[in-house]
Parts: structure tokens; sequence; C-alpha cells
């Protein structure tokens, strides 16, 4: 059938949003590196899209840059989703493997990423009343990669469509719930940090009274 | 990184100048304002300004030579036990023509007459000529809570009318004077028959007045919440000016929509929703009238510029975002207080608003374009520092100057304009005037005494967009974050830039085509070989 080579096949899936992904499941292709680099890239866009965007539509608030909430609304939320979605979906007769949710996931998010970029570099030569093609090329970025999330999706667990639609709504849920657990565990070990802390300055005290 | 460590090493250069600098300072005589002077940025954050006013002078019973009305030997002699300071003095005006102010010392049922100087050269106990409270040895209708003063020069007579907002008399009086210690009434405005008015308030308390031009006489009354209280030059009552709107709480928006469901005799048992009365009002040389509510952070008209038909011009788009006072997520520097109470307000020179806070001390001023120019005062906090107040009652804005009436201290504060003040007023004014490049020198001179003072940059921006220089008015209305005037220098910026090298980019860009067309043709016909990445047989190979 097809022979391409790994950034080949990423051509083919976004440019085939119907049959892509199922053939690249057929050919057992992908590849967990250009996996990563899409989702690095996903955070550089956040933040390009923060800092570089023109100054006319810029409004973040550029005062304070502070990396964390971006690393966590691209990285750890893309994690998070993959988790969630293979802890649900194995539960739920899902045929994929974590490592092909990984590949198949990120794969589905680089017309979003595409389109920030470019959505950015245009906001630097228009002005305002032009602000109609920024943000075309910014949604329709948007709404090619939910598309392709969606037969991300669908493909790797060999599910059908509302059955895909249905795990996408119950894995955004799990989302939810392992974020919560994460921000629970982290304030309470920063708890038992506080505690161990306070312990420690209490006995230097104590030796060097 | 390399403009990284620059800036660190500018940093500790800068901050060593400083240090050293501060050490010089400190050997030499340093007064230092009692109030922290702050302006707010473009998000709304509050950051440290340079003062626009400083305290000249404060002002009490002793400089303005009281003692004179309780000595018989002086010529304002009135009584021997005449308190010889201010008390609970709530409003203060000033009359142009005259160059006088007028002091309503209402604790002292009283209404004073000073010279520029705030030197004492009347003082009025009451009027003769009314049957109103007559006092029996003096023969005098004399006044009780006198809270409201106004001063206007009669156009026939050419002699000052004075009107005082009697207020626990339930009258306003409109005297002539006669000497420095009597006036003769010339009419008294009482409660108003008109079942209009009975409608809306059973009582007449006037809290302050206002007599436009034509001896139309507007009278606040705290009962009423319909607006101000009219009453034409012959002395009719004739309905209500300008009235506040409700302000949209979450309350006003539920009870409006539990009224839809609600029977006759539950709407009867629900409290009604009438808007808050405005405070006080002051009226500019144009004939607008300002009027300030005094609630706490009221956000629907805390501040309206009314027509003479009642209207508030500024309830267009424009002006519905416009806000005064101190905005309540960044109350200040210091962190201190978040409420505002709007008290009194003052129309200066240019159009220039002054708002006074009751709650803070503070006092704001405005364009009118609602640029916040400085902000300035205080209320006391542990000491009776001076040039700081406790119950700052009443403004007035005379020249350079501002007049601040303290109702606890029983004490004036006069503020003077600093010298960043006044290139900032200038530079203002020229603004406000439309005179954009006059304005340049000014505003690089306010530049040079506070670099964060983000007006001047737009002013800057707005004089360049004005002569042409996109790139310069792109680069200030960048410091001033004035985004839709960046916008608009873009526009020509870019304008210029694609008219200025048409023929370029359209050559390169035929070019451009042509070659890729060529290129292709070439490649088709097999005379050019596309370069082989020699990856691809390795990775097929896998």
């Amino acid at each position: 059938m097809y022979e391409f080579t790994q950034l080949g096949w990423l051509k083919h899936v976004i440019f085939h949003p119907v049959e892509g992904y199922d053939d690249l499941r057929w050919k057992k292709k992908g590849s967990m590196k250009i996996a990563m680099v899409i989702v690095l890239l996903l955070f550089i866009a956040m933040v390009v899209k923060r800092q570089l965007t023109g100054f006319q539509f810029n409004d973040s608030y550029v005062k304070i840059f502070n990396i964390v909430p971006l690393f966590v609304q691209s990285i750890v939320y893309f994690f998070t989703w993959v988790i969630a979605n293979w802890a649900l979906c194995t539960l739920f007769n899902g045929e994929g493997t974590i490592k092909r949710i990984c590949i198949y996931s990120a794969y589905a998010l680089t017309p979003y990423v595409v389109g920030t970029f470019l959505s950015v570099f245009v906001s630097n030569f228009i002005v305002r009343d032009e602000i109609v093609w920024m943000n075309v090329i910014y949604y329709v970025g948007l709404g090619w990669s939910v598309v392709l999330m969606i037969q991300a999706i669908r493909t790797v667990h060999q599910y059908s469509f509302p059955k895909t639609l249905l795990s996408i709504v119950f894995t955004l849920l799990a989302m939810l719930v392992i974020l919560f657990l994460l921000v629970l565990l982290i304030s309470l070990f920063q708890q038992v940090y506080v505690f161990i802390a306070s312990i420690y300055t209490e006995l230097t005290y104590r030796f060097r009274g | 990184m390399v403009s990284r460590m620059k800036n660190n090493i500018k940093n500790i250069i800068s901050v060593g100048l400083a240090l050293s600098m501060a050490a010089v300072i400190a050997t030499t005589a340093y007064a230092s304002e009692p109030y922290v002077s702050y302006n707010y940025d473009a998000w709304g954050d509050a950051i440290p300004s340079q003062s626009g006013y400083r305290v000249d002078e404060t002002i009490t019973g002793y400089e303005m030579e009281l003692n004179k009305l309780a000595d018989p030997k002086s010529n304002l002699f009135i009584n021997e036990e005449e308190p010889t300071n201010l008390s609970n003095a709530s409003d203060i005006f000033y009359e142009e023509s005259t160059n006088e102010f007028w002091i309503a010392d209402s604790g002292n049922n009283r209404i004073l007459r000073t010279d520029s100087d705030l030197k004492v050269i009347g003082c009025y106990k009451g009027v003769s000529n009314s049957k109103t409270a007559v006092d029996e040895q003096t023969g005098l209708s004399t006044f009780s809570n006198p809270t409201g003063v106004y001063v206007s020069i009669d156009s026939k007579m050419k002699k000052p009318i004075l009107y005082i907002a009697d207020n626990k008399n339930a009258r306003v009086v409109k005297a002539e004077i006669e000497s420095k210690t009597d006036a003769k009434c010339l009419h008294e405005y009482t409660k108003p028959d008109s079942e209009l008015y009975s409608n809306s308030s059973e009582t007449f308390n006037p809290s302050k007045i206002l007599a436009d031009s034509s001896g139309i006489l507007y009278v606040v009354v705290s009962s009423v919440t319909t607006g101000a209280v009219v009453f034409d030059e012959t002395g009719e009552f004739t309905g209500f000016y300008g009235a506040n709107r409700v302000e949209q709480t979450a309350a006003v928006i539920r009870q409006a929509i539990w009224r839809k469901f609600a029977s006759n005799e539950q709407i009867a048992s629900m409290a009604r929703n009438v808007p808050v009365e405005y405070a006080n009002f002051d009226i500019d040389s144009e004939g607008f009238i300002y009027t300030v509510t005094e609630a706490a952070n009221a956000s629907t008209d805390a501040v309206k510029k009314l027509n003479p038909a009642g209207e508030n011009i500024w309830n267009t788009a424009t002006g519905n975002e416009f806000t005064f006072g101190d905005l309540p997520e960044a109350a200040s520097v210091d962190t201190s207080s978040f409420t505002s109470r709007l008290t009194d307000i003052v129309v200066g020179a240019d159009g220039i608003i002054n708002i006074l806070d009751y709650e803070t001390g503070r006092i704001f001023q405005y364009t009118q374009d609602n640029d916040l120019l400085f902000i300035f005062g205080s209320k006391n906090s542990t000491s009776d520092q001076r040039g700081t107040f406790t119950a700052p009652n009443g403004i007035e804005s005379v020249g350079k100057k501002i007049y601040v009436i303290d109702g606890k201290k029983n004490d004036i504060t006069i503020f003077i304009e600093t010298t960043f003040g006044k290139y900032v007023h200038e530079a203002a004014a020229l603004y406000e005037k439309g005179l954009y490049e006059q304005a340049i020198d000014p505003w690089n001179e306010v530049i040079k005494r506070d670099g964060g003072y983000a007006l001047a940059y737009y002013g800057l921006g707005k004089a360049y967009l004005n002569t042409g220089d996109y790139e310069k008015a792109m680069e200030n209305f960048k410091v001033s974050v004035s985004k839709g005037s960046y916008d608009r220098a873009y526009e020509y910026e870019r304008d210029d830039f694609l008219r200025g090298n048409f023929t370029v980019i359209i050559v390169t860009l035929i070019i451009i085509i042509i070659a890729i067309i060529v290129l292709r043709k070439l490649i088709k016909k097999g005379k050019i070989k596309m370069p082989k990445i020699k990856k691809k047989p390795q990775k097929e190979g896998k």
C-alpha cells in the first residue's frame, strides 16, 4: 500500500483525516520521537502566542512572565490526557496501547500547533480591522486538530463514532480527577516537607543552643 | 544572555548611584509629602508616581483671624463669645470675580467670607428680613447647620447674591449682602407644596446648592433620590434634575426577575429599588453640572456630567467605561484601603475635574477624557500629621491651588501644584485643545521627572501621529500601552511602507512566481534533479 518516511506518515495522517490513522495503524507506523517533538512544539507555541503576538492583539499581562501555567496547559495536560484515556479505554475494550495513544494524539495536535504559529506570525502584520485573518487561521487549526483527535481515538481503540465521543467526554472527566488528585498529593507532600523542615530547624536550634 | 548581563550591571550601577544619592540627600533637609503618590497603569495596577501637588499650608481659625469676630475693637466684632475656630465646616466656595472664599461653618451656624488668603472679611450668622427662626436679641433670622453655600454675581445689580442651604431650618436662603456682617433675605426656598415633591420626600433638608447663570437654583436634598430639586428664578419649584440610575447589583436583578412572577400584594411588600442620591455637584463655566455620588464604591453614575436638560453626556460607549476613584482590585500602593466614597467634586480651569474621596482622603484629578492625572492627599493614620485629613468635607480649586476643608480637624489644607504638576497641566491643556505638537516639550519635561507616567507617552504618541512620524508614535503608544492608538499608527506606517515600496514588492513577487514556474518546468523535464534526502532509504528499510 503506502510507503512513507516517518515525516511522510505524519503528513499522510494530517491530510487524510478519514483513513489516515487506519493506514498508520495497519502499517504499525508512527514515531515516538516525532510525537515528543510535537508536544514540545505545542509548549513552545503557547509561549510564543503569549509573548510574540502583535502588540495590538496581545492582552496578556506582560509585566510578569510565568512559564509554569503554560507548561501545565501544554505538556502536563497532554500527558494527563494520554494517561486518562489509556486508563479509561483499557477498561472499555479499547485496543490502544499507551504508546500508540501518545503518538496518535500528538500527531493530531499538529494542525493546532501550526495554526498557532501562523496566527502569531500573521498578527504582527495586520491591523485590528483584519483580525479575522488571524482568527480564521487559529480556529481552522483548532478545528482540524479536534477532528483528527476524534479520529485518533476512534482508530487507536477501534471504537464506533458515538463510543469515541463518549470516551472523550469521560477522558476529560478522568483528567479532572487525575489533576485534582495530583494537586492534593502535591499539597500533602508539601505539608510533610514543611513538617520535616520545621523539625530539622528545631533540632538545629537545640543543638546550637 | 548578554543583554541580561548588561542589565544586571546596569542595575548594580544604578542601585549604587541611588544609594550614594540617598546619602547626599539624607544630609540635606528633606520634606516628603504625608502621602504616597501613585497612579494607575494600563492593567489597573497602582504604581508609584511623582506628586502633582504638595501641601502648601494648613489654615486654622487662628490663621483666618477668626478672633476678630470676638474682639470688640475689630470692625468684624459680633459677640464676645463668638467661636474663634471652625467647627464641622462642610463647604467651601470660591467666587471668582470678587476673589473671595465663602465657607459654610456648619457647627458654628455661620457663613464666613474671606479674602483670597483666607483672612476673614465677613461673617453672617443669619439674615434680616425673614420670619424664620428669628433670634430675639439680634432680630436676625439665624442659620441652623448651614451645609452649603453658593455665591453668584447678579447680572443686573452687579452685586454678589448669597445662597445658603440652611439644613435644619429646612430652607434655602437667597440673600443680598448689605455689610460685612449683615445680609438681607431676598427669597426663602422652602419645601415645595407640589404633589410631585411630596411623592418623593416628606422632608426638605437641603445639603448642597448651586445656581446657574440664569438664576435657576439646584438643591441636593439627601432624602430625595430623584435628582436635585430645581427652583426657577422666581422661586417656583419646577421639578427634579438628573437623577441617578439604580446600580445593577445581583440583588436588584434578582428582584426584577421576581417581580415578573409575584402577585400585586407580594410586589407591594418588596423593598423598592431606588437609586442613590448624589452627594454634591459643581457647575463649570459652560454650564455643565458635574455630580458625584457618595455611596461606597458606587460604580453606576459615580460621577456624571449633566447638560442643562439633565442628561448625562458621559452616558456613551466611552463614557460608561470611565472610572473614578480608587480601583477596587488595586486600591493603593500601601494596601490600606479598598473603599471609595466620593464626597465632593470641583471643576477647575481647563475643565480639570477634582474629586474628593471622603473615605481615604484622596483627591483624584482627571481630565475631561477621564485620564487620571494625579492622586494626592490622605487621611491621617495615627498622628495628626499636617496635610492629612480626618473628615474632608469640601474641595475647591483656584488656579494652581486646591483647597480642602476638614470638618473634624477644623482646618483648610492648601495644596499647591509642583513643577511636575505644572508640566502635566500645561501638556494636558494643550492636548485637550488638540495642540498635540505644542504639547511635546511639556510632555518630555514630564517624562524627565517621572518615566512611568503613561499619559505623557500617550500624548507624545498622539503628537507624532499627527506629524506623520508613525514609527515614533508606535514606540510611544507601546510604552503607554494604548493598543487602539498603536493600531492606528501601525496602519498608517504599513500603508506608508507599502506605498513607498510598491514597485519593489511587486517586482520581487513577479520574479519569485516566474522562478517557481520555470523551476517546475525544468524539474518536470528532468533538467534539474531534486536533491534527494539521504535518510529516506534508511527509514524505509526499517
